[in-house]
């Protein structure tokens, strides 16, 4: 996996970012507490002088991790965060695309109705999945959450935004060139805290967290920043290889992202 | 590491994806996943191993043998970073190949030599818009060469052909490199073939890693700062903006334009942290010793011994997506712009590269196109000043085309 230059990854999240702030009026970002979104929510204090200037909304399930409430809780008060936590209902036998599909969609729209957020700060990377590389840093969704993935709109040099559908919403990419390992070299430069299930304990640690549910972890016994880096600049293992809803059957991604899904 | 980013260019059906895969499995990038992954989608669609599967990843793009949106790969070669941009070759997904074009500084032209396929409108138009767009390095791949029984004069032929081109449209055709390939069976991409024992250059990633290296961007070093908002910071705002040239220092003093403000900068944030000056690259956060009043969105930061005059006439080179008929605006600097007039003079073949009457059917063409404005913009011929010089073209909602500026007209 390739360690890009993180100046020039930086500097193209902090214009996004600033975009997104002077393109629309309503800025929301999704916060699962996990790695990237939290480096995302690092990048909007550099670009707004130490304050996250738009609400964060967790889509919780009431199913993740004990750990994760609890960096949620620490975080929210220590970043000063105007945190949203965005109920959804899970149904014991609910698992992959039924749950991440209905169930954190359903949830989502509703706060972004209630809200009446214009665009949604998602903290997707390229390198994730193929789907995800076929994105653009801004994204319009239409008001039913869909992605026209076959007619996405001219994205040319820095000219992020199309013409939008008012009744829609746009996502907004700000880390969609990052590289996995990138994340973990920003983390390790501006001591960014992160939850603690990124480390190996007895022997596993989560590469990628989701919920308890549909998440499992890897082998490995990083327990460090540096040698979750070093474990990364060599792997050949996909990142997400952990999380159920990809495996399900083919194109799942496709289907769960046209239909709204982070 | 920096990462050189490289677009794909080239008719539907060249290759594209097919080399991207390839290049991800002969330098060792794929992982063996992935390339198990898209043995089982060939064999489940009844085809041959598709290289190309390790790319495309929407159903309809596997299953129609097609490329629909842009993506990209990264691949590590002899420690230098390459991002490879694969761009659809359809003419009705030419947006999308722009949109992926644009952001790379270098381009691989797929031309096919199989006797059916050959240089096609399509080719020449992706060369042609990759010269507007300020590409100014190719390496054309002159790729089936397998169908051609890897012929000597095959390969000169169409050498020729495309070097006319370039030529007619006033690319330097030292900077083209040709390399007779084959993207499927891997001739020439990171192990000289010896089934072209006639042909003494580089392999396909070695040109790439020598087109790159001690690539420099010219530039004249003058300050300027596209403007791109304000910030609050307390009671007061500070504007914002991407420096493009040249640097900033505290104290400096600087005028904005079209306002035509004089100013001197207070302070300077890059990255959340306050500095003496900020350089190209840097998105900075600036506080002046009086606060500018109005959004100067779109405005430019220039020195204050530089003056660009505002200007309300440009002549450019407008390549259509469409023949419009319509009113249509630009976006330049961040800023929607109407165009009181759009006058068009000649009209260019983009697939043959000719001169045509004005009337001419504009889609999929480019034409020099005189733009007057009722508003003054900031705007610098594309030669000097790539960001300050390109726009790209809407008709109302739709987008239409991207353009480049010649001259301000004064």
């Amino acid at each position: 996996m390739i360690q890009q230059d993180l100046k020039e990854l930086e500097e193209r999240s902090i214009y996004i970012i600033r975009e997104a702030t002077t393109k629309f009026d309503k800025v929301a970002a999704l916060w699962s507490m996990g790695k990237d979104s939290t480096t995302m929510l690092a990048l909007a204090r550099k670009a707004f002088l130490g304050k996250v200037p738009f609400p964060v909304i967790h889509i919780d399930n009431n199913i993740d991790f004990p750990e994760t409430y609890k960096f949620r809780q620490d975080l929210a008060k220590k970043w000063k965060l105007d945190l949203i936590v965005a109920e959804s209902e899970i149904k014991p036998e609910m698992s992959g695309f039924a749950c991440c599909g209905e169930n954190k969609t359903v949830a989502l729209k509703k706060v972004m109705k209630d809200y009446g957020f214009d665009a949604l700060i998602v903290s997707i990377r390229r390198d994730e999945h193929g789907i995800r590389a076929k994105e653009r840093y801004m994204s319009p969704r239409d008001k039913e959450f869909k992605w026209n993935f076959k007619d996405q709109p001219a994205e040319i040099w820095d000219d992020y935004s199309s013409k939008l559908d008012a009744k829609g919403h746009v996502r907004i990419h700000p880390l969609l060139d990052w590289n996995e390992v990138d994340i973990w070299n920003f983390i390790k430069k501006e001591k960014v805290p992160i939850n603690p299930l990124y480390y190996s304990r007895n022997g596993l640690r989560y590469r990628s967290l989701g919920c308890t549910h549909c998440t499992i972890p890897i082998r490995s016994n990083a327990k460090t920043i540096d040698a979750i880096i070093g474990e990364l600049a060599v792997t050949k293992v996909e990142e997400r290889s952990g999380r159920e809803q990809d495996k399900e059957k083919a194109y799942v991604m496709q289907k769960l992202r046209a239909l709204g899904y982070m | 590491m920096l990462i050189n980013r490289i677009t794909l260019l080239g008719h539907k059906d060249h290759g594209k994806s097919t080399l991207i895969g390839n290049l991800l499995i002969q330098t060792g990038t794929a992982s063996e996943q992935r390339i198990n992954d898209a043995k089982k989608t060939s064999q489940k669609l009844g085809r041959k191993f598709e290289p190309g599967f390790i790319l495309d990843s929407f159903e309809e793009e596997r299953e129609g043998g097609l490329t629909i949106d842009t993506t990209r790969v990264q691949i590590n070669y002899k420690d230098i970073g390459f991002e490879f941009i694969d761009v659809p070759g359809h003419e009705e997904l030419i947006k999308n190949m722009m949109s992926g074009a644009s952001y790379a500084k270098f381009a691989i032209l797929l031309v096919s030599a199989k006797s059916d396929e050959g240089i096609r409108p399509q080719t020449k138009r992706h060369l042609f818009l990759a010269k507007m767009m300020g590409i100014n390095k190719i390496i054309i791949a002159v790729n089936k060469m397998d169908y051609a029984n890897y012929r000597k004069d095959v390969f000169d032929n169409m050498r020729n052909e495309i070097e006319t081109f370039l030529h007619k449209i006033g690319f330097d055709k030292k900077q083209a490199y040709f390399i007779p390939i084959s993207a499927y069976n891997a001739d020439n991409l990171v192990k000289i073939s010896k089934k072209t024992p006639w042909y003494k250059g580089s392999t396909l990633m070695d040109a790439m890693k020598n087109a790159v290296v001690g690539e420099e961007e010219e530039t004249d070093g003058k300050l300027r700062i596209i403007v791109q908002g304000v910030l609050p910071s307390g009671k007061k705002t500070m504007t914002t903006g991407k420096i493009i040239s040249g640097t900033i220092k505290a104290g400096e003093k600087v005028s904005i334009v079209p306002a035509n403000i004089t100013a001197k900068t207070k302070e300077i944030f890059v990255k959340g942290k306050k500095q003496k000056a900020a350089r190209k690259g840097e998105n900075v956060a600036l506080t002046f010793d009086k606060e500018p009043k109005g959004s100067l969105r779109g405005s430019v930061i220039y020195g204050a011994t530089v003056s660009v005059r505002p200007t309300k006439r440009v002549s450019s080179i407008i390549f259509f997506t469409k023949n419009v008929v319509k009113p249509i605006s630009i976006k330049i600097n961040g800023n929607e712009i109407a165009c009181d007039e759009a006058k068009i003079k000649d009209v260019i073949d983009t697939g043959t590269g000719s001169k045509m009457k004005s009337s001419y059917d504009k889609t999929l063409n480019a034409a020099d196109v005189e733009l007057k404005f009722s508003k003054a913009i900031i705007a610098e011929p594309f030669e000097i000043s790539a960001e300050l010089g390109r726009f790209v073209v809407y008709q109302g909602k739709e987008f239409v085309g991207l353009g480049i500026v010649k001259g301000c007209i004064t």
